[in-house]
């Protein structure tokens, strides 16, 4: 062991909240996602009688947020929103859901020249921000399931060419359930780190009761954005690019795997530790009895697998893993071996130089750059060592 | 502080810039910190590494050399190179000493003796042997010290030169103590001179107690024995030790 565990610790944590959004900028993206929700809200929608909603959904709703790396270079915050009208999913079509929220929004003179073409899913408002760090807002578009087991499921819009149909979505219960697995997290955490952020941040929140809880994170939300930027700089090559491990799985499992730990390097390496032990089922085998018994993720009798959608078991999140000799699964598990590799055995490496490139290599330069102090002395990060060409070297000896 | 003492310190800092934490004891200064390095010998692969290293350096420095530890707990317990007290052994005194006398420097030291060292170690970790071959433990590796680089005959004949060297130095007239016949000039000169060179006080009497234990033992078990000239000089440089 050459590096200090806590150290080590407070430099992860510290990355993390690098790559994670600021303070300035998560107010500026719930200022820009409630102007938009206040425009759809005030529109005339056939059919609706109540006010439709805006509310945040993945990463942003989670605290999980990463700061996307788009060919080495950190690019626009992703921030989804769901738009959901208040109507069911029986009494309209997903194509008038769809296009009543793009109808609205090319009504207002500047989201019309926000607006990206349509997408599968969502209407998409690219917001280019002066110190240029941007957001990309997708509306995603969304009515009452209605049928479902919970009253948070949704009914969302496909569009595949002209052609649209309904999926199931229910952003709502999957937040709820992840807050679920974080609350205790949170509850240790909430004080001290509202805190510090209103420290930070005094002039956007004049006190802490006004610092909001979706900037508070927890060992699982930092580990997860760790996760999160490790995969995204491994599968930033074209080669892989298919196979990238997705989001919605890194998080639920990461979730289902937390034991609670106090610290982001017992979270990580928990949940490092207890993924890598469903290795075996790559290749057909069991797997620890505990694990199995959880059942997070599953190979079928048939070799399929599946992985869950908490809030519904019918939706497999690893419906494609054994497409191509299940090259996901193998590209999943790969690169759970490399988060073992090189955010956790890393402690072992007593060079500062090459801690400094290993660990800017996995998780970003510039973020690695600016909190490495932390793990080592400022004086000891030197670009290249001494060079010494030895010649008639002594031999070594030892007294009695 | 002396002032060369912290000359020397600086140079040190300017090459190494790890070891910045400094503390004066009374007796000796003491540098720690990461010793990071890229190091290579002819022939040999590039090694590039870093030790946390603490460089203890008496205030009687160079006449005595510094000692060195690693305090990383990256060498293993099994590699044999460390003394009692847990600091490298670099080498056996005297060629401690040649080898800083190259560079006689703080930052010489660093460089000729305690990064090859801890290459050394770094190779044996990786291929399972020394780059530079490996002196014997204590005594022995004294004796066979002075066997090896002279190129000498046998134990006694080390004895005979590490006699000569601590009655009288160098003398280039005198008979070669390697037993040839041949004057000091015309036989082991330059290695003698060399040795007497590299030698302190200390570091002579110390391999003179060396090798005359060895032989002793030798003699005693009946392996060993000493002519009359060897053992009346013998008798003087042990009163010596009287006084």
């Amino acid at each position: 062991m050459t590096v200090d565990i806590t150290k080590y610790s407070k430099f992860l944590e510290q990355v993390a909240s690098e790559i994670d959004i600021p303070p300035g900028k998560y107010q500026d993206a719930v200022d820009r996602y409630k102007a938009v929700g206040r425009w759809l809200e005030e529109g005339e929608y056939p059919g609706c009688s109540s006010e439709l909603s805006i509310y945040p959904q993945g990463s942003f709703r989670l605290g999980t947020v990463v700061r996307p790396i788009r060919d080495g270079i950190e690019a626009s915050y992703d921030i989804d929103l769901v738009c959901e009208m208040p109507l069911r999913k029986d009494q309209s079509t997903p194509q008038a859901v769809k296009s009543m929220a793009g109808d609205r929004l090319r009504e207002h003179g500047t989201y019309q020249k926000l607006l990206d073409p349509e997408g599968r899913r969502c209407w998409t408002l690219e917001y280019a921000e002066q110190d240029g760090v941007g957001f990309h807002l997708d509306v995603l578009p969304a009515v009452l399931d209605g049928r479902g087991l919970l009253s948070t499921a949704l009914a969302i819009t496909n569009k595949n060419g002209s052609a649209y149909s309904w999926s199931a979505s229910d952003p709502r219960g999957y937040g709820a359930w992840f807050d679920g697995k974080n609350d205790a997290a949170f509850a240790r955490a909430v004080v001290e780190q509202k805190q510090n952020i209103q420290r930070r941040a005094s002039l956007i929140y004049a006190s802490i009761d006004k610092v909001p809880d979706q900037l508070v994170r927890t060992p699982l939300q930092r580990s997860i954005q760790l996760m999160k930027r490790h995969r995204d700089l491994r599968f930033n090559h074209d080669d892989h690019i298919d196979y990238t491990p997705i989001s919605i799985i890194i998080t639920t499992l990461a979730a289902h795997l937390y034991g609670n730990e106090a610290d982001v390097y017992s979270a990580l390496s928990g949940i490092v530790g207890r993924l890598q032990a469903h290795t075996a089922l790559v290749e057909g085998k069991a797997i620890d009895r505990s694990l199995a018994a959880m059942g997070l993720i599953q190979r079928r009798q048939d070799g399929t697998w599946y992985i869950g959608n908490p809030v519904n078991p019918a939706e497999n999140f690893a419906d494609r893993w054994h497409e191509d000799n299940h090259a996901r699964a193998r590209a999943f598990f790969a690169w759970v071996d490399a988060l073992q590799k090189d955010l956790l055995d890393i402690l072992g490496e007593a060079n500062p130089r090459l801690l400094k490139e290993h660990l800017g290599r996995v998780l970003g330069t510039a973020a690695v750059s600016k909190h490495l102090d932390v793990l080592v002395l400022p004086a000891a990060i030197i670009d290249t060592p001494p060079r010494i060409h030895i010649t008639s070297p002594a031999k070594p000896w030892r007294e009695v | 502080m002396r002032e060369d003492l912290r000359q020397q310190i600086v140079e040190l800092m300017g090459v190494h810039k790890g070891l910045t934490n400094i503390v004066e004891r009374d007796a000796e200064t003491i540098m720690s910190g990461p010793l990071p390095f890229e190091a290579s010998e002819d022939g040999l692969e590039t090694i590039e590494e870093s030790f946390e290293i603490e460089l203890i350096i008496p205030h009687g420095f160079p006449n005595t050399l510094p000692r060195v530890k690693e305090t990383g707990g990256r060498i293993v317990a099994d590699y044999e190179h460390r003394n009692p007290g847990g600091t490298l052994c670099l080498a056996v005194p005297v060629e401690q000493r040649r080898v800083f006398l190259e560079q006689p420097t703080l930052l010489g030291f660093v460089n000729r003796l305690v990064i090859p060292y801890l290459y050394g170690y770094c190779f044996w970790k990786k291929h399972g042997r020394h780059p530079f071959d490996e002196a014997a433990h204590g005594y022995e590796g004294i004796l066979r010290h002075y066997v090896d680089t002279l190129g000498l005959h046998d134990d006694l004949a080390a004895l005979g030169v590490i006699c000569f060297l601590f009655e009288h130095g160098y003398r280039g007239h005198h008979e070669c103590p390697c037993g040839s016949g041949l004057r000091v000039r015309a036989c082991h000169g330059p290695a003698l001179r060399a040795l007497h060179e590299h030698h302190t006080p200390q570091t002579l009497r110390n391999d003179f107690i060396a090798i005359f234990e060895m032989c002793y033992t030798k003699f005693q078990n009946g392996q060993l024995s000493f002519p009359q000239p060897l053992r009346l000089q013998l008798v003087r440089l042990l009163n010596r030790f009287k006084n």
